[in-house]
């Protein structure tokens, strides 16, 4: 099955057709076997980088410098080939320069690969760009992270300089203080209560390649240190939410293609560079190709290897984190996020409590089963309340109510303001999960916009079934899943996003994508969902039976409230605004620590991770700023 | 919202716009006072897109022609500059607060990762070293020129201090309104302390002082319309005749003309007022629908009326509103009108 | 001590081919520079590790059998299997014993477990179940062996007794393997190691160690490894100059004790730190190193002491000395260590007595010189001591027929009276800075009853002062050197390292004092320190100096660095009237290295670098100081 398509970020390629002939993106996917030998996995590790590289180098034409843009430069430049045409390229690209992170951390890339190697010329380009262009710090937290990554590193780069030669009207010494406070004070806030845009599948690219820069290049030892313990802190949480390489479960920010698609985004770019456990995407993540450049100065850890590759038992992993912080309309600058994941060899079922983590691109929960090859599979089940509101983009967005809905499909948010959309929290939605047991509920008020919920059908579901009983029954891979909407719904198909070429701004076209969409518009709603594996029935009937044996019951009015014994015998009671009940113990989320389970656990507020698989154990400790690997007994 | 991208390096450049129509003889006259614009021109800007237009700060020339000062900065918001010395200036924008002491050659950001996306900016006329910063998490303070800031905001509630917009009373040094997501407050002693003088449900826009009697302000809301204070911002009364059901981004006063006041806002078109506020006509007819006029102005110089139509142009108006031209600034979004008694410098 | 020396000779001669294109051996001295990126530190070291093997696949001849280090490269490239698999079938026809036979072998079999045929790999099983392994009597011996047997035993899980030439079961011989390493790692990190700075014996630490760093199962004996190479590679770093090893050595040899840029030390510091050359044939066992090299990357704290000093420092550390069986009340001695590393030079010494029976280097000025090749750029003294007693001692043998074998077992000189290595009961050395007293009072009936000063071809303006000094230059360094009793010269004869059966003069002298009661006073000095060498020459005679020999050699002096010394053959030295205290000498005691005795806990540290190898918890921490 092909993958569904999107343009790439920041490759400028010589023909589309390029994107196809990447060796592992079109290859047969690779063996899931752990690499045992450390020598070995390295030079697999240096061999993907290498073909990142080489697939980015055979797309420059010499005859077209158009196809020559600062990831090729860049990729050039590691090489040491095509100085000369690299360094006319870079004059020319600095004549009329971008502005923002998005350009900033590839002019930090050539700048420092380019060191030694770039003409005089070249490099007084750059630092000219430096000087006379204003730079956007952005609004996010991967914004800052890459602006301020690039002005720690520029201004290490040209030290001792005056503020007059800087766009900032700050001196080295002034820019590089400043950033450097951002960014401890950045990993001081995520290694005590955690990310804020917590597991992104595209924007891990924009945490990991200012990282992998600044555990690179920083002459400071102590911020090369730091971008390295970010990057094994990073990495550590990818390993454990993956599911062969895919990265699954709740997600801060996403969008329409990867949250049905979940293979389908930069994560698993990364977990095909440093894992080798699935191909990687297209155009090797675009952006994705920085991070290649400076990547043989990092080895992921064999711990964190292991966690995402070598799995002998099923786990749950609790982890806390945070919400992007609201400026108004909220108690809160930024409120906790308590996640859950519950994995097992052939699926996985991930959630957080629900209520809005970000305002337009978060994924909230899902069961995403294992499948022999993710392109082009929508391998995913979950339910949503397709929530839009002026207000909620008030709360998180220094702007007015009425233009930034409208402008959002042109910013690469198309579904935001559909009531078909699966992408987006909701503040009426909250979710309860235990092991293989999803309860969401909804209360959502009268005169919200889209009072409905969308449940996802993926086109990859076998053996569909409406049974009389009220559940539907599906199998994905060798999952077997049980959906229960708690009202009345209606099954249309779904509608997805093709990112059609445009030159200002992105331009989508509506596709029927073969997926079906469950659509309850009712107020009082919920979702149930089950999962277990084939193996634990003889038959896929067996399974129906033993769920519909299930002693289970629900009211709606006044507030939803749902009382279950679950597929593993726990007794549980969720009522929409109270915590849920375990066997008659209510769940206490302020006991939630930042990282709990058997591969990752932090306390909050510790600023120390400790990464175990087995009797290897490696300790990221932020308040020495120690990296311990240690062999347990 | 994403971050933004640069056409060109910046430095002073003039575009070759239409030269405005006059009012009168007004502008036959010498000119009295500076008239500034903050101008963003967004043609399907995306992050990591090129930007091809020019945003920033702009003033408008003795000919009528605007001229671009400083960085093209497409998310500026306001400006400010020193009564002194008009080639001091402040703008607030998506990194925080800029400032320029030589008219727009080189520039400083002012504030370090503590402060971001300034939302207005604001010098006191009695006490020009005193800047007023508003922002998304509340209020800062520079007592020397935005070299250094500090968070003033006693008085403010712990959250609920999103700032939208600042204004100094120029008739009493340290007097200060500020537009909140809560409503206004009004400091008397340079934001020692902030008084909660109005409270709204949503956030108050603009606060505007009149030319004509410094007493007179009128403040422009999301959800509760528009608002007069009669005792420099102390109480306040609701605008009757203006309604509540659409967002008003701003207010403007006229200059030369004491009863001519006008308003702006996203459906709620241009509404204009030639009797000191007291009735309000709707002046958006010959603007393009739909009527999402994002800001208004009136030329100190000419008496020009302007509106500013999102994704539209800057329209003009030189009989107050009763009919409209066409202006510059294709797909532009006005944020900020700023007139200036002239400086020395 | 019975190694199978034909065995050895064997896999020398397997491993070392005409040194055809051995660029790094013949070609210039690397440019003194520190590589400050870490991709490119590990690039450049790859990069070495592949031009030791490539070299090594290079010396094949098509339908020849290949020799072992020829093996071993063609499974690292992963080419030419076939003739690989028929060279390790040949080869396990004539199987050898010993250490030295079986790591090339284990190497074999873990580099070749997925290229080897069937037959191949049968060939090695059969020959772990047929061939008696001797396990040797030195500290390297038995590190070499029982790694080997711990790997082989792990690849081969599960196997009855009878199929191994111990007789014992695959889970037996891995528990006998792994308490041996892990008592001789507890061993040498609370006490200190025997075989302490060895400049050729090096290989035979490295090299097993790498091979459970890289191939070993168990997790914690990866680690074990892996942070002994750190331990390993963090005393040669700092115990060299420019790359080149200097100061007291447990054991080395003839040659390297002279020309000591020319050693197998040499071959780590250039693959690890790219400091200097290496040897010719990349030091014989280099290979052997070379194959799992690629699992190691020095860290970069190790990397820093050896390339980027930034000033003169002091280390004291403590060793031991070889097990004594017997005439002694000790089973293993502390061994006190001081080193004084500068940029041009360094002086290193241990306290004296007997370390090794034969093969020690008790102390010298090394210095610098931009191209230690062919160079002999050290100066000493010892009383070359020669006792079947002191073989005895250390050897379960008996006296009579050792001293005559020993000339066939790699030691030629020791019964020599010119000899220049080894180490003597009668010495006792003092070292503050760069000042150091060497006392003698060699009983009467000793053999070869004299001292011996090295005096090297390569020293400039040697002068014989009416004082009593004799002054030299060697590169940018001042030397001084008093001997305390008459004394003639004569020319030294070079034997050419161990096996040597050549003796030639290369221009060195021998001061040669025949006297019982007996010293050397060495004092070096930097170039820049003084106007002129004249200027030296006076300032060294203005030093406050008194000494006596009778009844027991005594020195009282001012040092040039104002240190006011008196030391007597037998006491405690006295430094500004404080008697030097060795019991409260610490394992590693430096700006680098840092250790308390019975810690298994060292701290490396440079700069704001720091790295930790605590044995106690098999763990590594890597901080960065604030």
């Amino acid at each position: 099955m092909k993958p569904f398509p999107y343009f790439l970020l920041g490759v400028a390629l010589a023909a589309p057709a390029a994107v196809q002939a990447q060796p592992s993106f079109a290859a047969p996917p690779p063996p899931a076997t752990v690499v045992q030998d450390a020598g070995l996995r390295r030079e697999q590790y240096f061999s993907r980088i290498d073909e990142a590289i080489n697939w980015r180098n055979s797309q420059v034409k010499r005859d077209n410098l158009a196809t020559m843009d600062m990831t090729a430069i860049a990729c050039k430049l590691v090489r040491h080939e095509d100085i000369e045409a690299c360094s006319a390229r870079v004059i020319e690209l600095m004549k009329d320069p971008g502005t923002g992170p998005f350009w900033m951390f590839p002019v930090v890339c050539v700048a420092y690969t380019g060191r030694g190697l770039l003409s005089p010329e070249a490099q007084a380009a750059i630092r000219h760009a430096w000087r006379t262009t204003m730079q956007i710090r952005g609004d996010t937290e991967n914004h800052w992270a890459m602006y301020y990554t690039s002005l720690y590193l520029m201004a290490e780069l040209y030290p001792d300089e005056p503020a007059e030669t800087w766009y900032t009207g700050k001196s080295s010494a002034e820019n590089l203080a400043e950033s450097r406070a951002y960014l401890i004070s950045w990993m001081d806030l995520t290694t005590t209560v955690g990310q804020g845009e917590f597991n992104p599948t595209g924007y891990i690219t924009e945490y990991a390649i200012p990282m992998v820069f600044l555990a690179s290049w920083a002459k400071d030892p102590a911020m090369r240190q730091r971008g390295h313990m970010t990057l094994d802190w990073l990495f550590a949480d990818l390993a454990e939410n993956t599911l062969h390489g895919v990265l699954r479960g709740p997600n801060a920010r996403t969008t329409d293609i990867p949250v049905m698609e979940r293979w389908n985004d930069h994560a698993s770019f990364y977990s095909w560079l440093l894992f080798g456990n699935t191909p990687p995407t297209a155009g090797y993540g675009g952006f994705g190709l920085y991070f290649a450049v400076a990547a043989k100065n990092y080895d992921v850890p064999e711990v964190i290897y292991r966690i995402a590759m070598d799995r002998d038992a099923d786990y749950v992993q609790r982890d806390l984190k945070r919400s992007r912080r609201r400026w108004r309309f909220s108690d809160v600058l930024s409120s906790p996020v308590y996640k859950t994941s519950y994995m097992r060899r052939d699926y996985a079922v991930g959630s957080y409590q629900g209520g809005a983590a970000d305002p337009i691109q978060t994924h909230v929960w899902d069961v995403t089963w294992a499948v022999p090859d993710p392109r082009g599979v929508h391998n995913d089940m979950f339910s949503n309340h397709p929530y839009s509101s002026p207000d909620q983009l008030q709360a998180w967005f220094p702007t007015y109510p009425e233009l930034m809905i409208p402008n959002l499909p042109a910013e690469g948010k198309p579904s935001y303001d559909e009531p078909d959309k699966i992408l987006g929290a909701s503040p009426y939605e909250q979710v309860f999960q235990d092991l293989d047991t999803v309860v969401a509920l909804y209360n959502i008020p009268p005169g919200i916009r889209y009072p409905q919920i969308n449940g996802f059908f993926s086109k990859d579901l076998a053996d569909f079934s409406v049974d009389k009983s009220g559940w539907i029954f599906a199998r994905g891979g060798r999952a077997y899943l049980a959906y229960r909407p708690l009202a009345p719904y209606t099954l249309t198909p779904y509608r997805g996003y093709l990112q059609l070429p445009s030159n200002e701004g992105y331009k989508w076209e509506r596709v029927a994508t073969g997926d079906t969409l469950l659509q309850s518009p009712h107020l009082k709603n919920g979702t149930i969902v089950q999962a277990a594996s084939q193996d634990e029935f003889k038959d896929f009937a067996a399974f129906k039976a033993a769920i519909n044996a299930l002693p289970l019951t629900f009211s709606l009015e006044p507030t939803p409230t749902v009382k279950l014994k679950t597929l593993r015998g726990r007794d549980v009671v969720v009522t929409y605004g109270q915590p849920p009940v375990v066997n008659g113990q209510p769940l206490d989320y302020t006991k939630w620590k930042l990282f709990e389970g058997p591969y990752l656990n932090a306390e909050k507020g510790s600023r120390k991770l400790t990464i175990t698989h087995g009797r290897l154990e490696r300790v990221l400790d932020f308040n020495t700023l120690s990296i311990t690997d240690s062999i347990l007994p | 919202m994403n971050s933004l991208s640069l056409l060109r390096p910046a430095g002073l450049r003039l575009l070759a716009l239409l030269t405005l129509p006059a009012v009168g003889g007004l502008a036959a006259t010498p000119a009295a006072a500076d008239f500034y614009i903050c101008a963003a021109l967004n043609k399907g800007y995306v992050t990591g897109s090129k930007i091809t237009t020019i945003s920033g700060l702009f003033k408008r020339g003795a000919d009528g022609a605007w001229q671009h000062i400083g960085y093209n900065d497409m998310s500026i918001t306001a400006a400010a500059f020193d009564p002194r010395d008009h080639n001091v200036i402040y703008t607030a924008a998506l990194n925080g607060c800029w400032r320029s002491l030589d008219g727009g050659l080189t520039w400083r950001q002012t504030n370090d990762w503590t402060i971001t996306e300034g939302r207005d900016v604001a010098v006191d006329p009695n006490a020009p070293d005193q800047v007023y910063l508003a922002l998304p998490d509340g209020i800062a303070v520079s007592h020397d020129r935005a070299q250094t800031w500090t968070r003033r905001e006693n008085g403010l509630p712990d959250r609920g201090k999103y700032t939208q917009t600042i204004k100094v009373d120029r008739s009493q040094a340290g007097h200060v309104l500020a537009g909140c997501e809560t409503g206004i407050y009004l400091t008397e002693d340079g934001a020692a302390f902030w008084r909660h003088v109005l409270p709204t449900t949503d956030a108050v826009n603009d606060i505007e002082q009149s030319y004509h009697d410094p007493k007179i302000w009128i403040a422009v809301t999301q959800s509760a319309g528009a608002w007069r204070s009669n005792d420099g911002g102390a109480t306040w009364t609701k605008l009757a005749g203006v309604p509540s059901d659409h967002t008003l981004y701003n207010v403007t006063f006229d200059p030369h003309h004491p009863q001519r006041i006008a308003l702006g806002g996203w459906d709620a078109g241009v509404l204009t007022s030639e009797d000191g506020g007291k009735t309000w006509i709707n002046r958006t007819a010959g603007l393009p629908t739909p009527h999402h006029v994002w800001r208004v102005g009136i030329d100190p110089d000419n008496g020009l009326l302007y509106a500013s139509v999102v994704k539209q142009t800057l329209f003009t108006s030189s009989d107050f509103g009763r009919t409209w031209q066409r202006g510059p600034f294709e797909n532009s979004t006005i944020n900020d009108f700023i007139s200036l008694p002239r400086a020395e410098k | 001590m019975k190694i199978n020396i034909s065995a050895l000779l064997a896999l020398l001669t397997a491993s070392l081919l005409p040194a055809t294109a051995q660029i790094p051996a013949t070609g210039p001295m690397p440019v003194r520079l520190v590589v400050t990126d870490a991709n490119v530190r590990r690039e450049d070291y790859n990069r070495r590790v592949d031009e030791v093997v490539n070299w090594y696949a290079a010396q094949a001849k098509p339908g020849e059998n290949l020799g072992v280090g020829q093996m071993l490269a063609k499974l690292v490239r992963h080419e030419d299997q076939a003739q690989v698999s028929t060279s390790v079938i040949a080869l396990m026809k004539d199987p050898g014993t010993g250490p030295f036979w079986m790591f090339p072998v284990v190497g074999l079999s873990l580099l070749g477990q997925d290229q080897l045929s069937a037959a191949a790999k049968q060939a090695i099983r059969d020959m772990w179940r047929t061939t008696y392994q001797v396990r040797g009597d030195t500290e390297n011996h038995w590190l070499m062996y029982y790694t080997s047997l711990y790997l082989i035993s792990e690849q081969n899980p599960n196997e009855p007794g009878n199929t191994w030439y111990t007789g014992k079961s695959s889970a037996e011989n891995l528990a006998e393997a792994r308490s041996y390493l892990i008592s001789w790692m507890d061993l040498t990190t609370t006490v200190g190691q025997g075989e302490f700075s060895p400049t050729g014996y090096i290989a035979e630490y490295s090299i097993p160690l790498m091979y459970l760093a890289t191939w070993a199962k168990d997790p914690a004996m990866r680690q074990r490894g892996h942070m002994m190479l750190d331990w390993l590679y963090a005393e040669l770093a700092q115990n060299t100059l420019n790359g080149v090893l200097h100061g007291p050595n447990s054991r080395t040899d003839e040659r390297d004790v002279i020309e000591r840029g020319n050693t197998a030390a040499s071959y780590y510091c250039w693959l690890l730190f790219g400091n200097t050359v290496p040897p010719k044939d990349y030091a014989g066992f280099g290979i052997y190193f070379a194959v799992a090299a690629k699992n190691y990357h020095v860290p970069e704290v190790i990397y820093r002491i050896a390339v980027d000093r930034d000033r003169d420092y002091t280390q004291h550390d403590l060793k031991r000395t070889r097990r004594r069986w017997r005439y002694s009340d000790q089973l293993s001695p502390p061994v006190y260590r001081t080193d004084y590393t500068r940029k041009d030079y360094a002086v290193g010494s241990i306290q004296g007595g007997l370390i090794d029976p034969i093969q020690t280097h008790v102390w010298d000025v090394t210095w610098d010189v931009p191209d230690p090749r062919g160079v002999h750029n050290t100066m000493f003294s010892l009383q070359p001591y020669s006792a079947d007693r002191s073989m005895q001692m250390y050897f379960s043998t008996y006296p009579e027929p050792m001293i005559p074998n020993l000339a066939v077992e790699g030691k030629p000189s020791y019964d020599l009276a010119t000899k220049v290595i080894g180490s003597s009961p009668y010495e006792r050395v003092f070292q503050d800075h760069d000042t150091i007293i060497a006392l003698y009072d060699i009983a009467p009936g000793t053999r070869f009853p004299q001292v011996n000063g090295f005096f090297s071809k390569d020293l400039q303006h040697v002068t014989e002062d009416p004082s009593g000094w004799i002054f030299a230059q060697g590169g940018k360094t001042y030397l001084a050197y008093r001997p305390l009793a008459g004394y003639h010269w004569i020319k030294y004869l070079s034997r050419d390292g161990g096996w040597a059966k050549e003796v030639r003069d290369l221009g060195d002298k021998l001061l040669v004092s025949p006297q019982l009661k007996n010293g050397t006073i060495l004092q070096a000095a930097d170039e820049s320190e003084f106007q002129s060498f004249d200027a030296f020459k006076a300032a060294i005679n203005a030093l406050p100096l008194e000494f006596k020999l009778e009844p027991t050699p005594t020195v009282t002096m001012t040092t040039l660095r104002g240190k006011k010394v008196t030391f007597t053959y037998g006491e405690a030295p006295v430094v500004n009237g404080v008697p030097v205290d060795y019991s409260k000498w610490k394992l590693f005691e430096s700006p680098y290295l840092n250790a308390e005795k019975g810690s298994r806990k060292l701290t490396i540290t440079h700069g704001r670098l720091e790295r930790v190898l605590d044995f106690n918890t098999d763990s590594i921490t890597d901080r960065v100081l604030p």
